[in-house]
């Protein structure tokens, strides 16, 4: 039987590293990655939540967290390529266009 | 005690490599330590027995969003970025925000708290996993249908190389 507060441990770091890199890194495709260990330490932390009550409804959570990883990950790379095509860099310190 | 230390060994790689993640400067070896954490992750699913949810993050994050990841830097060409400067009220906010997770996080594991309930429902196994998701969450699961195709479509007319015009 694996403690449930290890689990929690786990993802939490896991999910603490993830917002390191998203607040810290400036390459956009590095800024991405790091959204994927977030999603991933909630992943964990699902699954050791449906471990730790014996039900099914922590992984089907997670099942769509996965979907909702994946829809992420493809419309953020496709806004990635439209970008680069436009101004050919991936810094968000150019990500300005928009500002009032 | 052997399923602890199975824990234990894919959580610490899982965690190692997600700050190797991080904190590389070339993009390509992030995506391959990235690589490295999520199948780790994957083993944490396993020894949680979550089998079904282990399987689908080695197909669909290992062979699926990985792919695409080197995929995109060999076509945007990622080179060795500049050194990150930032200035110091976007620092102070960058390191505040996390210290505070930080000490949210050590209050929730080390905090007393009441006690989870204990489980009701039998069973984890595939059988109890497909039928909850196949009953209760199946307009869930369907809408998750529509979202995919929709992303489908949408990626690919974001990430054209001209843009679309109307034909009159």
């Amino acid at each position: 039987m694996i403690p449930i507060n290890a689990v929690f441990g786990l993802g939490l770091v896991v999910f603490f590293i993830g917002l390191f890199g998203v607040l810290f890194r400036k390459n956009l495709v590095i800024m991405l990655m790091s959204l994927e260990l977030l999603l991933n330490g909630v992943n964990v932390i699902l699954a050791g939540l449906s471990y730790r009550l014996k039900s099914p409804r922590g992984s089907i959570f997670a099942i769509f967290v996965i979907l909702m990883a994946v829809a992420e990950a493809a419309v953020g790379f496709a806004l990635v390529l439209a970008y680069f095509r436009q101004k050919q860099t991936y810094d968000v310190d150019d990500l300005r266009g928009l500002r009032g | 005690m052997i399923a602890q230390a199975v824990f234990c060994f894919f959580g610490g790689l899982a965690v190692l490599c997600s700050i190797l993640v991080i904190t590389q400067r070339n993009a390509m070896r992030s995506v391959l330590y990235l690589a490295f954490t999520v199948l780790s992750i994957a083993g944490v699913f396993f020894t949680l027995q979550a089998e079904y949810l282990g399987a689908i993050q080695v197909l669909v994050y290992g062979g699926g969003i990985v792919v695409l990841y080197i995929f995109v830097i060999i076509i945007v060409n990622l080179k060795e970025m500049t050194p990150e400067r930032r200035k110091l009220f976007p620092r102070i906010f960058i390191f505040a925000v996390p210290a505070l997770l930080l000490v949210q996080i050590l209050l929730v594991l080390f905090g007393n708290r009441t006690a989870l309930p204990p489980g009701t429902e039998a069973g984890l196994g595939f059988p109890a996993f497909a039928e909850m998701l196949l009953t209760t969450y199946f307009i869930p699961f369907e809408i998750a249908s529509v979202l995919l195709l929709a992303v489908l479509v949408g990626a690919i007319i974001i990430a054209r190389r001209t843009l679309l015009h109307d034909s009159h």
